[in-house]
């Protein structure tokens, strides 16, 4: 009986939410039509080394369509139809799969509709799949933790998944508070191909014993409210010259831990078959960005203080007759990570950008996080016409005390050139080197030159 | 003779006091005329419009970019760009205090602008973001009356002590019958005029006066901008909350 009065009132409420929206005003009938947009680009990689192979290969065709049937209703979605990849032929039979010989894929990026001012003027409603993007660093945002990390091209800083649930934004007086509720946990994509390597965690055996078959077991939380939703709420306001927020959320790392190994011998001696289990630890994050001006100069700052749970690390040896071992796999101490930045536009056209990060978007615990200086410069020419950036790139820090065998750098120098409206060539390379120690040094082989064209319409 | 003297002194007293009411009308000050200059182009309680902004190389070369702009008062103006297709949806939101914003699509982000884009080139086009913000002259420039010439008033305008602007001094033609600024010369910090711009089309919609055609020319590259107005709307209650971060992003 309660459970039914309840459904009730949700009826009740939704039918009055909705009642406006039959009332309102229809806009203009340019915006009442769908509205097609969206672009057709190329990325071609091909490395420097090992043989020139091509290291990327995507078409991608992104297609967005919009329409606003009523004065307060709006809809929009995103599309990815991609051509990514090469031909995965093992057998002859794979040469009658359209999708080995041609690898494709459709990605829904996002599809919402927002209800404007529908339920109170103050409030906006985004019911959908949506990209909920926080933080006021350039790509590089500690506190942007709602949407799973799309990691499927680590050059392309970050870029998320889509994810279905609501935003509720409210704009009570000069302040604006957001809330979010995804009620599903999605985990992250990896790095595709040989990239996977920047982000794998190096694991010592002891000496002597060789790993023969890999298998492991993704262990995703129950799909429940309790197990697996991210909620988060976000603050923002203006004082003085800045744009401040502080944020919560309370989600999953989405990518996967390692919480228990299992070793067993083969038939060959020296030989150990590994089985892992991976799962996906609770966090608790904090977060305050700012962005502003100091003098003529633009700046930002964003932190992200995560509380994680403790996950412990079982090792079980018994089948090598050693036993098994605990150890712990993430700590319960809170971590910080944060990011600084400055930009600054010459009048000549020059665009300079600079970032410090300390702790990358798969770090985590104190100890390991590291430090990163972004920096990029943009050189508008010709009208516009030309674009080159001779200084893009970064450096990575892995431990300041052992320098000369803790670094990494990118260097990725590129020039894009704009023809007429809507369409962009672009050409540059990408150069990298360090340590194995580092994320970038271990794809340090990969260096690579790229070339793209992407219309717009 | 009585007669003659009595007209004799009501001419004089005419001439007297049209006299005093000519030369009254010379000594309007700059600041009033600057002052009757913003009021003429921010005499709508709000507008809205739509823009169309033609590059043109010093070749002769066209690119056309279209917008959509709203303004409310003297100080506040979202403009969104409707094409070319790779910057539509950027939007640029002017507030009161020298704030800025604009919204960039791709990273479904709204970020504020810091003075040093101010200077730069708006999307392309030879007016700056600073051009592009709405705002009362007088409330930014110290003027001085130059010269008055057959239809205009010619001010000049220093900044005044305290303000961020990428201009040294303007030089204003203002029209001596409605008060509308009809050419600004702009000169860089060096002292050296680098553009100007010109309104032509001046037209009466209601009660208030717009230039439908305006040009910005870069003396120094050569290249122009046209903006042509068209779709104009007055008065039409537009609410505060259209200029605001949250409409920005929409």
């Amino acid at each position: 009986m309660k459970n039914k009065k309840f459904f009730i009132l949700i009826c009740l409420i939704f039918l009055f939410s909705f009642t406006p929206i039959l009332n309102a005003q229809e806009d203009e009938s340019s915006e009442k039509e769908l509205k097609w947009s969206g672009y057709f680009q190329t990325d071609n990689r091909l490395l420097l080394e090992n043989g020139n192979k091509f290291s990327w290969k995507e078409y991608r065709l992104d297609l967005k369509a919009e329409v606003k049937p009523l004065e307060k209703v709006h809809f929009y979605s995103e599309l990815w139809v991609r051509s990514l990849g090469f031909s995965n032929v093992q057998s002859s039979i794979d040469l009658v799969d359209r999708n080995k010989i041609s690898p494709w894929d459709l990605v829904i990026k996002e599809a919402y509709v927002d209800l404007l001012g529908v339920v109170s003027d103050n409030i906006d409603i985004r019911i959908g799949k949506q990209r909920v993007a926080w933080g006021t660093g350039d790509k590089l945002n500690p506190t942007d933790n709602l949407n799973p990390n799309d990691l499927e091209d680590i050059w392309d800083f970050g870029r998320h998944l889509g994810s279905d649930g609501i935003k509720i934004s409210f704009y009570p007086g000069d302040f604006t508070i957001v809330l979010v509720y995804f009620p599903q946990f999605t985990p992250s994509i990896l790095p595709l191909g040989d990239l996977a390597a920047a982000l794998s965690p190096s694991g010592d055996l002891p000496d002597g014993i060789i790993v023969g078959n890999l298998s492991d077991k993704i262990i995703l939380p129950e799909n429940n409210i309790k197990e697996g939703s991210i909620t988060g709420i976000k603050v923002s306001k203006s004082i003085l010259d800045f744009d401040l927020s502080l944020s919560y959320v309370h989600t999953r790392d989405s990518l996967p831990l390692l919480n228990k190994s299992v070793l067993t011998p083969t038939a060959i001696p020296g030989t150990v078959d590994i089985y892992s289990e991976l799962i996906f630890p609770e966090l608790n994050i904090v977060g305050a960005d700012l962005a502003g001006a100091l003098g003529q100069i633009g700046v930002w700052a964003e932190v992200a203080v995560t509380f994680p749970e403790e996950i412990m690390m079982i090792s079980d040896l018994t089948s090598l007759g050693m036993g098994m071992f605990d150890s712990i796999a993430l700590d319960n101490k809170p971590y910080v990570k944060y990011v600084i930045g400055a930009d600054y536009t010459f009048k000549n056209g020059i665009y300079l950008n600079f970032q410090y990060l300390h702790g990358f978007v798969h770090e985590r615990g104190a100890e390991n996080l590291e430090d990163y200086f972004m920096f990029g410069m943009e050189w508008e020419l010709m009208d516009k016409k030309i674009k080159i950036m001779p200084l893009t790139g970064g450096i990575e820090i892995k431990d300041f005390k052992d320098l000369k065998n803790n670094y990494a750098f990118i260097y990725s120098p590129s020039i894009t050139f704009k023809p007429i409206d809507n369409i962009e060539i672009s050409l540059g390379i990408r150069l990298l080197d360090g340590k194995d120690s580092t994320v970038f040094g271990k794809v340090k082989d990969l260096d690579e030159v790229f070339f793209g064209l992407k219309f717009n319409f | 003779m009585k007669k003659i003297t009595v007209l004799s002194l009501i001419i004089f007293s005419i001439s007297i006091f049209l006299s005093q009411g000519l030369s009254a009308n010379n000594q309007i000050s700059a600041l009033q005329i600057l002052e009757k200059a913003d009021n003429v182009i921010n005499a709508p309680k709000d507008q809205a419009l739509t823009i169309k902004l033609v590059l043109i190389d010093k070749k002769g070369k066209e690119k056309i970019r279209k917008m959509s702009m709203l303004q409310k008062g003297s100080d506040k103006r979202i403009v969104k760009f409707l094409s070319p297709a790779d910057q539509k949806g950027i939007a640029f939101l002017s507030l009161p205090k020298d704030v800025m914003y604009f919204y960039l699509p791709a990273f479904k982000k709204v970020r504020r602008i810091a003075s040093h884009v101010k200077n730069t080139k708006f999307a392309g086009t030879d007016f700056s973001y600073e051009d592009m913000e709405a705002i009362r002259f007088a409330d930014k420039y110290n003027s001085k009356l130059l010269k008055t010439e057959e239809n205009a008033y010619v001010l000049q305008l220093d900044p005044k002590k305290g303000i961020k602007t990428e201009y040294s001094k303007l030089i204003m033609w203002v029209r001596t019958d409605n008060f509308y600024p009809v050419m600004i010369e702009h000169y860089n910090k060096g002292k050296k005029l680098y553009k100007i711009m010109r309104r032509s089309k001046i037209e009466k919609i209601n009660e208030y006066w717009i230039s439908k055609e305006s040009e910005m020319e870069d003396l120094r590259k050569k290249h122009k901008t046209k903006m042509i107005i068209s779709d104009v709307k007055f008065d039409s209650n537009l609410s505060d909350a259209k200029f605001s971060k949250r409409y920005l992003s929409r």
